[in-house]
Protein backbone atom coordinates (compact mmCIF):
# COMPACT_ATOMS: atom_id res chain seq x y z
CA UNK A 1 0.00 0.00 0.00
CA UNK A 2 0.92 3.34 -0.95
CA UNK A 3 2.29 5.51 2.16
CA UNK A 4 0.20 8.63 2.34
CA UNK A 5 2.99 11.14 1.65
CA UNK A 6 4.14 9.59 -1.65
CA UNK A 7 1.19 10.43 -3.23
CA UNK A 8 1.36 13.32 -5.78
CA UNK A 9 -0.13 16.14 -4.11
CA UNK A 10 -3.54 17.11 -6.03
CA UNK A 11 -3.67 20.69 -7.67
CA UNK A 12 -6.60 22.90 -5.96
CA UNK A 13 -9.65 22.43 -7.76
CA UNK A 14 -9.93 25.94 -9.98
CA UNK A 15 -12.67 27.57 -9.78
CA UNK A 16 -15.54 27.92 -11.98
CA UNK A 17 -15.92 30.90 -13.39
CA UNK A 18 -19.70 32.51 -13.35
CA UNK A 19 -21.62 35.07 -15.26
CA UNK A 20 -25.60 34.99 -15.68
CA UNK A 21 -27.63 37.71 -16.58
CA UNK A 22 -31.74 38.16 -16.22
CA UNK A 23 -32.24 40.90 -18.59
CA UNK A 24 -35.38 42.34 -20.51
CA UNK A 25 -33.37 43.51 -23.99
CA UNK A 26 -32.66 40.85 -26.73
CA UNK A 27 -29.90 38.15 -26.55
CA UNK A 28 -26.66 39.04 -28.60
CA UNK A 29 -25.18 36.12 -29.04
CA UNK A 30 -22.61 37.94 -31.67
CA UNK A 31 -21.14 39.47 -28.54
CA UNK A 32 -21.45 36.67 -26.11
CA UNK A 33 -19.39 34.83 -28.51
CA UNK A 34 -16.85 37.62 -28.86
CA UNK A 35 -17.05 37.99 -25.53
CA UNK A 36 -15.85 34.03 -24.49
CA UNK A 37 -12.30 33.69 -22.96
CA UNK A 38 -11.13 30.24 -22.15
CA UNK A 39 -7.88 28.67 -20.83
CA UNK A 40 -5.37 26.81 -22.90
CA UNK A 41 -6.94 23.47 -20.61
CA UNK A 42 -10.39 24.07 -22.27
CA UNK A 43 -10.96 21.73 -24.96
CA UNK A 44 -14.80 21.46 -25.74
CA UNK A 45 -16.91 25.04 -25.67
CA UNK A 46 -20.53 24.22 -26.17
CA UNK A 47 -23.62 26.56 -26.03
CA UNK A 48 -27.39 25.92 -26.36
CA UNK A 49 -30.04 28.13 -27.30
CA UNK A 50 -33.58 27.98 -26.19
CA UNK A 51 -35.64 29.26 -28.47
CA UNK A 52 -39.55 30.04 -28.46
CA UNK A 53 -41.98 28.02 -30.56
CA UNK A 54 -44.77 28.99 -32.45
CA UNK A 55 -46.91 26.60 -30.89
CA UNK A 56 -47.86 26.38 -27.33
CA UNK A 57 -50.21 23.42 -26.18
CA UNK A 58 -52.63 23.24 -28.86
CA UNK A 59 -52.54 27.02 -29.38
CA UNK A 60 -50.48 29.32 -32.00
CA UNK A 61 -48.82 32.04 -30.55
CA UNK A 62 -46.86 35.31 -31.23
CA UNK A 63 -45.06 35.23 -28.26
CA UNK A 64 -44.33 34.20 -24.97
CA UNK A 65 -44.07 37.16 -21.76
CA UNK A 66 -41.23 36.08 -18.93
CA UNK A 67 -41.71 36.98 -15.96
CA UNK A 68 -39.63 36.37 -12.97
CA UNK A 69 -38.79 36.49 -8.92
CA UNK A 70 -35.42 37.87 -9.86
CA UNK A 71 -33.70 37.93 -6.79
CA UNK A 72 -34.70 34.66 -5.87
CA UNK A 73 -33.89 33.32 -9.00
CA UNK A 74 -30.58 34.64 -9.28
CA UNK A 75 -29.70 32.62 -5.41
CA UNK A 76 -31.23 29.83 -6.98
CA UNK A 77 -29.33 29.62 -10.78
CA UNK A 78 -26.09 30.24 -8.02
CA UNK A 79 -27.15 27.24 -6.18
CA UNK A 80 -27.31 25.37 -9.34
CA UNK A 81 -23.79 26.64 -10.39
CA UNK A 82 -22.40 25.32 -7.14
CA UNK A 83 -23.77 21.97 -7.56
CA UNK A 84 -22.44 21.92 -11.60
CA UNK A 85 -19.01 22.91 -10.01
CA UNK A 86 -18.90 20.66 -7.21
CA UNK A 87 -19.76 17.56 -10.10
CA UNK A 88 -17.54 18.60 -12.94
CA UNK A 89 -14.42 20.32 -13.93
CA UNK A 90 -16.15 22.79 -15.52
CA UNK A 91 -14.28 26.27 -15.85
CA UNK A 92 -16.64 28.54 -16.92
CA UNK A 93 -20.76 29.13 -17.05
CA UNK A 94 -22.48 31.65 -18.74
CA UNK A 95 -26.23 31.94 -18.55
CA UNK A 96 -28.83 34.38 -20.42
CA UNK A 97 -32.23 34.58 -19.64
CA UNK A 98 -34.80 36.68 -21.06
CA UNK A 99 -37.68 38.59 -19.33
CA UNK A 100 -40.68 40.44 -21.36
CA UNK A 101 -41.96 39.55 -24.48
CA UNK A 102 -40.19 37.21 -26.57
CA UNK A 103 -41.37 36.66 -29.85
CA UNK A 104 -41.17 33.41 -32.06
CA UNK A 105 -38.11 32.10 -33.13
CA UNK A 106 -35.94 34.52 -30.49
CA UNK A 107 -33.94 33.27 -28.05
CA UNK A 108 -35.53 33.08 -24.18
CA UNK A 109 -32.56 31.58 -22.73
CA UNK A 110 -28.70 30.97 -23.70
CA UNK A 111 -26.52 28.85 -21.90
CA UNK A 112 -22.51 28.45 -22.54
CA UNK A 113 -20.56 25.36 -20.64
CA UNK A 114 -16.55 25.57 -20.99
CA UNK A 115 -15.07 22.47 -20.04
CA UNK A 116 -11.86 20.31 -20.74
CA UNK A 117 -13.89 17.22 -22.65
CA UNK A 118 -16.67 17.18 -24.32
CA UNK A 119 -18.78 14.88 -21.86
CA UNK A 120 -18.38 16.92 -18.63
CA UNK A 121 -19.49 19.91 -20.33
CA UNK A 122 -22.82 18.28 -21.81
CA UNK A 123 -23.33 17.13 -18.74
CA UNK A 124 -23.30 19.58 -16.72
CA UNK A 125 -25.11 22.22 -19.49
CA UNK A 126 -28.19 19.22 -19.15
CA UNK A 127 -28.42 19.25 -15.62
CA UNK A 128 -28.10 23.16 -15.95
CA UNK A 129 -30.86 23.20 -17.48
CA UNK A 130 -33.49 20.52 -16.02
CA UNK A 131 -32.69 22.18 -12.47
CA UNK A 132 -33.80 25.50 -13.99
CA UNK A 133 -36.95 24.02 -14.93
CA UNK A 134 -37.50 22.92 -11.73
CA UNK A 135 -36.32 25.15 -9.37
CA UNK A 136 -35.61 28.78 -10.67
CA UNK A 137 -38.43 30.90 -10.51
CA UNK A 138 -39.47 32.26 -13.84
CA UNK A 139 -42.62 31.70 -15.43
CA UNK A 140 -44.28 32.52 -19.03
CA UNK A 141 -47.48 33.45 -20.68
CA UNK A 142 -48.59 32.69 -24.36
CA UNK A 143 -49.08 36.41 -26.57
CA UNK A 144 -51.52 35.61 -29.42
CA UNK B 1 -45.83 38.65 14.16
CA UNK B 2 -46.45 40.44 10.94
CA UNK B 3 -46.05 38.29 7.46
CA UNK B 4 -45.61 39.76 4.00
CA UNK B 5 -47.05 37.47 1.23
CA UNK B 6 -46.28 38.10 -2.10
CA UNK B 7 -48.13 36.12 -5.70
CA UNK B 8 -46.97 35.35 -8.71
CA UNK B 9 -47.35 34.66 -12.11
CA UNK B 10 -51.37 33.83 -12.68
CA UNK B 11 -51.96 33.27 -8.70
CA UNK B 12 -51.85 36.97 -8.70
CA UNK B 13 -55.37 36.53 -11.03
CA UNK B 14 -56.35 33.92 -8.71
CA UNK B 15 -56.27 36.09 -5.88
CA UNK B 16 -56.68 39.44 -6.78
CA UNK B 17 -53.77 41.02 -5.14
CA UNK B 18 -49.89 40.93 -6.01
CA UNK B 19 -49.53 41.24 -2.06
CA UNK B 20 -50.54 41.33 1.14
CA UNK B 21 -49.61 41.80 5.06
CA UNK B 22 -51.03 38.63 7.10
CA UNK B 23 -51.35 38.63 11.36
CA UNK B 24 -50.44 35.63 12.80
CA UNK B 25 -49.74 34.43 16.75
CA UNK B 26 -45.86 33.56 17.08
CA UNK B 27 -44.00 30.61 16.22
CA UNK B 28 -47.07 29.74 13.81
CA UNK B 29 -45.88 26.88 11.08
CA UNK B 30 -45.84 27.81 7.59
CA UNK B 31 -48.97 25.65 6.40
CA UNK B 32 -50.90 27.63 8.90
CA UNK B 33 -50.04 30.87 6.63
CA UNK B 34 -51.32 28.83 3.51
CA UNK B 35 -54.08 27.59 5.97
CA UNK B 36 -55.07 31.30 6.21
CA UNK B 37 -54.55 32.25 2.85
CA UNK B 38 -56.72 29.30 1.37
CA UNK B 39 -59.21 30.14 3.51
CA UNK B 40 -59.41 33.73 2.41
CA UNK B 41 -58.53 32.63 -0.86
CA UNK B 42 -60.28 29.39 -2.37
CA UNK B 43 -59.42 29.05 -5.65
CA UNK B 44 -55.74 28.75 -4.01
CA UNK B 45 -56.90 25.59 -2.54
CA UNK B 46 -58.03 24.41 -5.50
CA UNK B 47 -53.94 24.80 -6.47
CA UNK B 48 -52.42 23.35 -3.63
CA UNK B 49 -50.69 20.77 -5.21
CA UNK B 50 -49.60 22.94 -7.89
CA UNK B 51 -47.98 25.54 -5.41
CA UNK B 52 -44.58 26.20 -4.62
CA UNK B 53 -43.57 28.58 -2.10
CA UNK B 54 -40.34 30.10 -0.86
CA UNK B 55 -39.63 31.92 2.69
CA UNK B 56 -37.06 34.65 1.45
CA UNK B 57 -34.97 32.93 -1.62
CA UNK B 58 -35.64 29.74 -0.70
CA UNK B 59 -38.23 27.20 -1.19
CA UNK B 60 -40.06 25.89 1.77
CA UNK B 61 -42.23 22.71 3.27
CA UNK B 62 -45.28 23.03 5.39
CA UNK B 63 -43.70 23.04 9.36
CA UNK B 64 -41.04 25.71 8.55
CA UNK B 65 -41.72 27.76 11.41
CA UNK B 66 -42.11 31.28 10.23
CA UNK B 67 -40.79 34.96 11.98
CA UNK B 68 -41.62 38.46 12.42
CA UNK B 69 -41.22 39.89 8.80
CA UNK B 70 -40.89 36.83 6.65
CA UNK B 71 -41.55 37.72 3.11
CA UNK B 72 -43.52 34.41 1.57
CA UNK B 73 -43.95 33.80 -1.78
CA UNK B 74 -46.77 31.48 -3.30
CA UNK B 75 -47.01 31.09 -7.34
CA UNK B 76 -47.44 27.95 -9.55
CA UNK B 77 -44.68 25.34 -10.80
CA UNK B 78 -41.68 27.33 -12.28
CA UNK B 79 -41.73 27.59 -16.42
CA UNK B 80 -37.94 28.93 -17.31
CA UNK B 81 -36.32 28.18 -20.67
Amino acid sequence: MKSLSSRPCKADKTVMNRWLRIQAGPIDETALRQDRTISRDIGAVIYFLGVVRKQEGEAEISALDYEAFEKMAVHQFQKIFDEVERRWPIESVRLVHRIGTVSVNEPSLWVEVTAPHRGEAFQACQFLIDEMKKVVPIWKRPVH
Amino acid sequence: MKISVVFYSYFRELTGCSNLSVELPEGAALSKLVAELQGRFPKLKAMEKSTLIAVGLEYQSGNYVLRDGDEVSLFPPVQGG
